[in-house]
């Protein structure tokens, strides 16, 4: 058997193959620039993936947002600005931070199976390259993906909501400029007082009963003495009444959204976008199917967080505090709407579950770090 | 050539030079089924080397276990003399290797898919690209996606991935499967010249033509042992000799051979006689046989030596296996 025995390799080829497997760190866990690069080709070049991400996280605002600019253009009294702080909060905390999760989630759960499901997998662990290192790989390759698309919408989201707010109020034929402070609202109150008391949405209990016609007028209901009996003094009195009243709304529906709100909202929108896509990353990989690990990540986002994030349970207040999604709403920016028990409110940090902001973040990083660990374990044991 | 006859003590720190595959004792159980059962494996380096069985016979996981894409349940193996897994990225760093079918992602062309696997490896392998898609044939196809390739375009992708990392070994599970003629030909074209480049191929396969036409060593394994290795030509050596025999009485031939003293097993069917004499039995046989027959008046007009094929050989050492059974 020896004759057949080859001459082909020599020790300084070998030595020499040494040292470029140990130049070229096979057995590191740290991915190559070149395999995160040809991951992200693999991701992106999933047309059918990649259409729904799109629409999702871009589509579904700018839809919205392009229908409100049309109607408001083409009928500006029966439809309000396209933009403002109130679209702002609702289309972040209400869309995009949920709609975000899922398609991050989706990724990170395709990410995670295919190269097992159609067969890649064997190629790549026969490079011997270590199995945690083409783990390793995907983070960044569906980060690289996920956070710019998301930065995308929500930049959108934000021109819109900025640009096309409302340089003046016109709500039920009242006009009002917009940027006021609570004391130049008053102020403007106390100079129309008529159009505050009878234009406004929220009025004193002792208003007088009258409305705003669509050409700006005030129009008293017939059989009413209107403004007779009231003297100039009362009026003013009442419309700095209903001006602080309708500050708050009037600081909500007609002014855009602060810068520091919306970097804030920005990140919190990419934490939540980063974190389904790593925890689903993780699950795919340990459960090694993508269409199970989608269920469960939406099951977990739309049913679950929901269902714990109403009330506190005492008996299971430190689970419903393990849950990222309260977890991560309890990092909510102050001024969003309360999504899922957390956020809300001028000042923020408000929580239906009680929990320090720490808690909160040790909770997010045990939840990236744990499943990222799990996910990698399953990788490097997984028989193929 | 029996293993036990090997004195060979395998190293687990430094490379041997004489074995691309070695494996001692190794065993991989699922449940209660022993898939590789103690096989002790010498495949040398620098030639085509076939791994023979049946379908069911642990072909396959044997593949894996040396692989690393399973664990083995005992034994120690190394890969072009690198213990595996302890060095596995040294050694895999010199393997390319087809198990099963070659799968790829379908939405990416071959060459995307290349440049995957690519990345994975060396930085050289990325420049190695171009000359297998051109050497397996798959250039002008290369940009085409995976997904309408035919099953022979796949298993020709799957060895343009092998040879991505410049290996020095090559371990292909039925290579041949869904491949037409041309492309069975094309194949063992293909294993033959990287095997004339000091490479070596060991491949699996249960078609036993096609590996007697293309490996110089085999191993026969069987419900995850091997029963039988080395060179085909030594293994055929050690077969039986069988020869054929067209005479005047077939019948009268027969009492004649039987009463001899060649151990030999004879059969009449209606073209004449068949005659299996045992292993060893050296070509002088045939002119006594020939000097037998035509002393005893009978008249010979045919006497044919014929060619023990590996297929014939391998059925018949499975069939005494059988029946020690």
């Amino acid at each position: 058997m020896t004759e057949l025995s080859s001459n082909a390799m020599t020790a300084s080829s070998v030595s020499r193959e040494q040292r470029n497997a140990s130049r070229d760190h096979r057995g590191s866990w740290i991915p190559t620039p070149g395999m995160i690069a040809t991951r992200i080709m693999e991701l992106r070049r999933r047309r059918g993936l990649m259409a729904a991400l799109i629409a999702v996280n871009i589509g579904i605002p700018t839809i919205f947002l392009a229908i409100r600019l049309i109607a408001h253009v083409v009928a500006p009294k029966s439809y309000g600005p396209a933009g403002g702080y109130d679209i702002f909060t609702n289309l972040v905390a209400g869309v995009m931070y949920v709609f975000g999760f899922i398609v991050a989630a989706t990724l990170g759960c395709t990410a995670g199976s295919v190269d097992l499901s159609e067969g890649m997998f064997r190629h790549l662990v026969i490079t011997g390259r270590s199995r945690v290192a083409l783990y390793f790989a995907r983070i960044p390759a569906g980060l690289a993906i996920i956070v710019p698309m998301v930065a995308v919408g929500f930049t959108i989201v934000c021109a819109v909501c900025v640009f096309a707010a409302p340089a003046k109020l016109s709500y039920q034929g009242v006009t009002v400029p917009s940027g006021l402070s609570a004391t130049g609202f008053q102020s403007w109150a106390v100079h129309h007082p008529k159009e505050a008391v009878c234009g406004l949405p929220y009025r004193s209990r002792n208003g007088i009963p009258c409305f705003m016609d669509q050409k700006g007028k005030v129009v008293v209901p017939p059989g009413s003495s209107g403004f007779k009996h009231v003297s100039p003094a009362t009026l003013k009195a009442d419309a700095i009444k209903v001006a602080k009243q309708n500050y708050t709304a009037y600081t909500h529906i007609f002014l855009y959204p602060s810068n520091l709100l919306m970097v804030k909202a920005g990140l919190w929108i990419e934490l939540e976008a980063i974190i389904g896509f790593i925890v689903g990353l993780g699950l795919a990989s340990l459960i090694g199917q993508r269409t199970v690990s989608v269920v469960l990540m939406i099951v977990l986002e739309i049913v679950l967080t929901p269902i714990f994030s109403r009330a506190p349970i005492q008996h299971l207040i430190n689970f419903q505090r393990g849950l990222v999604g309260l977890a991560t709403a309890h990092l909510e920016p102050g001024g969003l709407p309360m999504a899922f028990g957390g956020g809300g409110g001028p000042g923020g940090g408000v929580s239906i579950v009680p929990e320090t902001t720490t808690v909160a973040v040790c909770v997010i990083v045990a939840w990236l770090v744990g499943w990222t660990a799990l996910g990698a374990w399953r990788m490097a044991t997984r028989d193929t | 050539m029996n293993v036990a006859m090997l004195d060979h003590t395998p190293s687990s720190n430094t490379p041997d030079f004489q074995w691309a595959v070695e494996t001692h004792g190794l065993t991989k159980r699922f449940g209660d089924n022993v898939a590789v059962n103690d096989v002790e494996l010498l495949v040398p380096r620098g030639c085509a080397f076939g791994y023979l069985g049946p379908n069911g016979a642990g072909k396959t996981s044997l593949i894996r276990v040396l692989l690393g894409l399973t664990h083995a349940d005992a034994g120690t193996m190394s890969l072009l003399g690198y213990s595996v897994p302890h060095h596995r990225d040294l050694a895999l760093a010199r393997v390319g290797a087809i198990v099963d079918e070659p799968r790829f992602h379908g939405h990416l062309t071959g060459r995307q898919n290349l440049q995957i696997l690519a990345a994975a490896r060396e930085s050289a392998a990325r420049g190695r690209i171009e000359a297998s898609l051109e050497r397996v044939g798959l250039a002008h196809r290369a940009d085409d996606r995976v997904s309408k390739y035919s099953m022979g375009m796949r298993q020709r992708l799957g060895v343009a991935a092998c040879l991505l990392g410049d290996p020095q070994l090559l371990i292909l599970d039925e290579p041949m499967n869904g491949l037409d003629p041309a492309g069975m030909h094309e194949m063992r074209d293909m294993i033959l010249s990287l095997v004339a480049e000091g490479r070596t191929v060991m491949l699996s396969s249960h078609l036993l033509d096609e590996v007697e036409r293309t490996c110089d060593a085999v191993a026969i394994v069987d419900k995850g042992k091997i029963i039988r290795q080395g060179p085909i030509a030594e293994l055929l050596t050690g077969a039986t000799m069988e020869v054929q025999v067209e005479c005047s009485s077939p019948e009268e031939a027969r009492t004649i051979l039987l009463s001899t003293t060649f151990g030999a097993q004879v059969e009449t069917d209606a073209s004449g006689l068949t005659i299996h004499l045992a292993p060893g039995t050296g070509r002088d046989a045939i002119a006594e046989i020939n000097r037998l027959l035509v002393q005893s008046g009978l008249d010979v007009y045919r006497l044919q030596e014929m060619q023990v094929s590996l297929e014939s050989w391998f059925l018949d050492v499975t069939s005494r296996l059988g029946e020690s059974a």
